[in-house]
């Protein structure tokens, strides 16, 4: 529920009516009312007048292309969306991320991994990129405020670089960020073909922080996306 | 190789200048009647070498010269005596019989290539529908199989009012357990025909392998449980590799292993750089690969003893031997000392991973305790 007393409004754009009902028993119990769209017209329509906190948005929609659908939807609104994708279509995730899409899920997923992004993407919007002033997850603890990194208590030394990267992972916990985002983010906007540098920088990171770098609980990969940092109830 | 029809009258001609020379060289020692056997010989070799059309144009050409050459009066196509008309009938027939046979002959032996082509093509399309429809129904039975099940639970869940909470929750870990296995049976289909239609595209860059095996065991997360795997790195350098596929190769590795050992026992995953090439190997402790195995494991649809037990249909393998050799490496399966299979990837390592200055800055104040 959100402040007022009024359900917070899902809005589902998706053509296929079985999906669309496991969504909306999955949403409701979480306590939102959901809109349905089946096509992608209905949808940019229904995202102006039902002003919904969240968007589900397929991108294999009947009569026309989902990434379209978010850029017209995005030319006024903030709205977080996550993408409803399809496995081996890793470029259109980066081009959907890259185009103001707060996250993704690859088809078939379970609900609660859905429900992980649907919170993970209404926190970084309710802070509207404030940060919290400690990140905790899976023993990690980030300091933003005095930038002091400990892992289970022990203080941990990182680099410059180490500790950019690891700043704008936990400022974005629970979701992913491209590899163009990071590069951006932390080398500035020349470096973002420099994809091995992120490779060697979240190396040592793990080197650094996770118990187990070949398998890790915090920094976790998404082949071909980008990078996510695990959230406190997931590490 | 089929002669043009301009060569076949060249060589007809050619024939005939060849015996006309020859019979102006014998034609001291020998009778007119053993010029125009000369003559004869040659139209019979042009006749089964070049066929009809060219022997009748060497029995008339063959003719002019003999007449022109050998017959009184010399030096004229003037004939006086009425037996050459007869040696002439006679060079003129041989020449159509022969090269008439020989077409004959032609095109029986043309037919009957023609009809071993037809047989082997019939043949192959014969083995080729018996593999698809093996194929057919190997894949209908996968994934009937699970749909079953997930018919019988979902509508039990439905149906069924009186079933205890434990049941419930045991009916509905069915369900999402066999939808998982059908995804991943139709994902390997997609794999196998993206790779058979040469549709797969290797987009290499350098990476970690450690990042790839990592992502590989996260993602194989309710599979492992809590199997113990050994990863040993000894700390590699970049590789050139398509993350995405590679991924998939290691995962499809260890999930074999999982498939193929005993619950207690653990899965080694060793990378080395040796030789100038990546070697990455997926050991597991079980029973290991009979030698028909072997040679084998990594033939699409083929199933190891007891394998469908594990509800693997085959493909897993088949996917990482074209992935591997997409990237130009290669795969194989052997048995360990004391026990258990081990697969070995070898990847070629080309040129040298980029190299990233240190940082200029110092070690940051604020991170110290």
């Amino acid at each position: 529920m959100s402040d007022d007393g009024v359900p917070p409004v899902a809005l589902l754009i998706e053509d296929e009516v079985g999906i669309r009902r496991f969504l909306r028993a999955a949403l409701e119990g979480q306590g939102f009312t959901c809109v349905e769209a089946p096509t992608g017209n209905e949808g940019i329509a229904q995202a102006a007048t039902r002003a919904p906190e969240i968007i589900l948005l397929d991108l294999g929609l009947p009569d026309m292309d989902g990434l379209e659908v978010m850029r017209r939807i995005r030319e006024w609104s903030t709205v977080p969306i996550i993408v409803l994708t399809a496995r081996g279509k890793e470029r259109e995730k980066v081009d959907a991320l890259d185009r103001g899409a707060d996250d993704y899920v690859t088809k078939p997923f379970s609900v609660l991994e859905l429900l992980a992004r649907v919170r993970a993407a209404r926190r970084y919007r309710a802070e509207s990129g404030a940060t919290a002033e400690v990140i905790e997850t899976g023993g990690l603890r980030i300091d933003m405020a005095r930038r002091r990194v400990s892992v289970q208590g022990n203080a941990v030394q990182l680099t410059p670089i180490e500790y950019r990267l690891l700043a704008t992972l936990a400022r974005h916990a629970g979701r992913v960020l491209t590899h163009e985002f990071l590069l951006r983010e932390v080398w500035g906007p020349t470096s973002t073909e420099q994809r091995h540098y992120l490779r060697v920088y979240m190396a040592q990171l793990r080197q650094k922080l996770e118990a187990d770098p070949s398998r890790p609980t915090v920094l976790m990969t998404e082949p071909g996306v980008g990078y996510r940092m695990a959230e406190a109830d997931e590490a | 190789m089929p002669l043009t029809k301009a060569r076949t009258y060249a060589g007809s001609i050619l024939v005939v200048a060849g015996v006309t020379a020859l019979a102006l060289l014998l034609r001291q020692s020998l009778e007119s009647s053993d010029l125009t056997m000369l003559y004869l010989l040659g139209v019979v070799v042009v006749a089964i070498s070049f066929g009809r059309g060219p022997a009748i144009t060497a029995a008339v050409l063959g003719v002019l010269a003999f007449d022109f050459l050998f017959v009184p009066p010399h030096f004229t196509f003037r004939v006086s005596d009425v037996r050459y008309f007869v040696t002439f009938a006679v060079m003129l027939s041989v020449a159509v019989i022969t090269g008439t046979l020989t077409a004959r002959l032609r095109e029986q032996r043309e037919h009957a290539r023609l009809m071993a082509d037809q047989a082997r093509r019939t043949q192959s399309q014969i083995e080729v529908e018996r593999t698809r429809s093996a194929v057919l129904s190997s894949v209908s039975h996968d994934l009937r199989t699970p749909l079953t099940a997930i018919t019988g639970a979902a509508t039990a869940l439905r149906d069924d009012a009186a079933l205890s909470a434990a049941t419930r929750r045991e009916l509905a870990e069915t369900i999402a357990d066999e939808a998982q296995r059908l995804n991943q049976l139709i994902g390997n289909l997609l794999d196998v025909t993206r790779l058979e239609s040469g549709a797969l595209r290797v987009h290499k860059e350098w990476h970690s392998v450690e990042e790839v095996v990592g992502a590989a065991l996260t993602r194989l997360g309710p599979a492992l449980g809590d199997r113990k795997v050994q990863v040993s790195l000894e700390n590699l350098p970049l590789i050139p590799m398509d993350d995405i596929l590679f991924e998939q190769v290691v995962r499809n590795l260890v999930d074999n292993a999982i498939r193929h050992s005993g619950n207690d026992e653990p899965i080694l995953v060793r990378g080395r750089l040796e030789e100038g090439e990546l070697r990455l190997e997926v050991s597991d402790a079980g029973r290991g690969l009979s030698k028909e195995e072997r040679s084998r494991v990594f033939d699409k649809f083929y199933r190891g003893g007891g394998a469908s037990q594990h509800g693997g249909a085959g493909l897993g393998l088949a996917i990482c031997r074209g992935i591997v050799e997409a990237h130009g490496g290669t795969i194989e399966a052997a048995n360990r000392e004391g026990g258990g299979a081990v697969f070995t990837v070898r990847l070629p390592v080309q040129g040298n991973p980029p190299t990233i200055e240190s940082e200029a800055e110092p070690m940051m104040r604020e991170a110290r305790p």
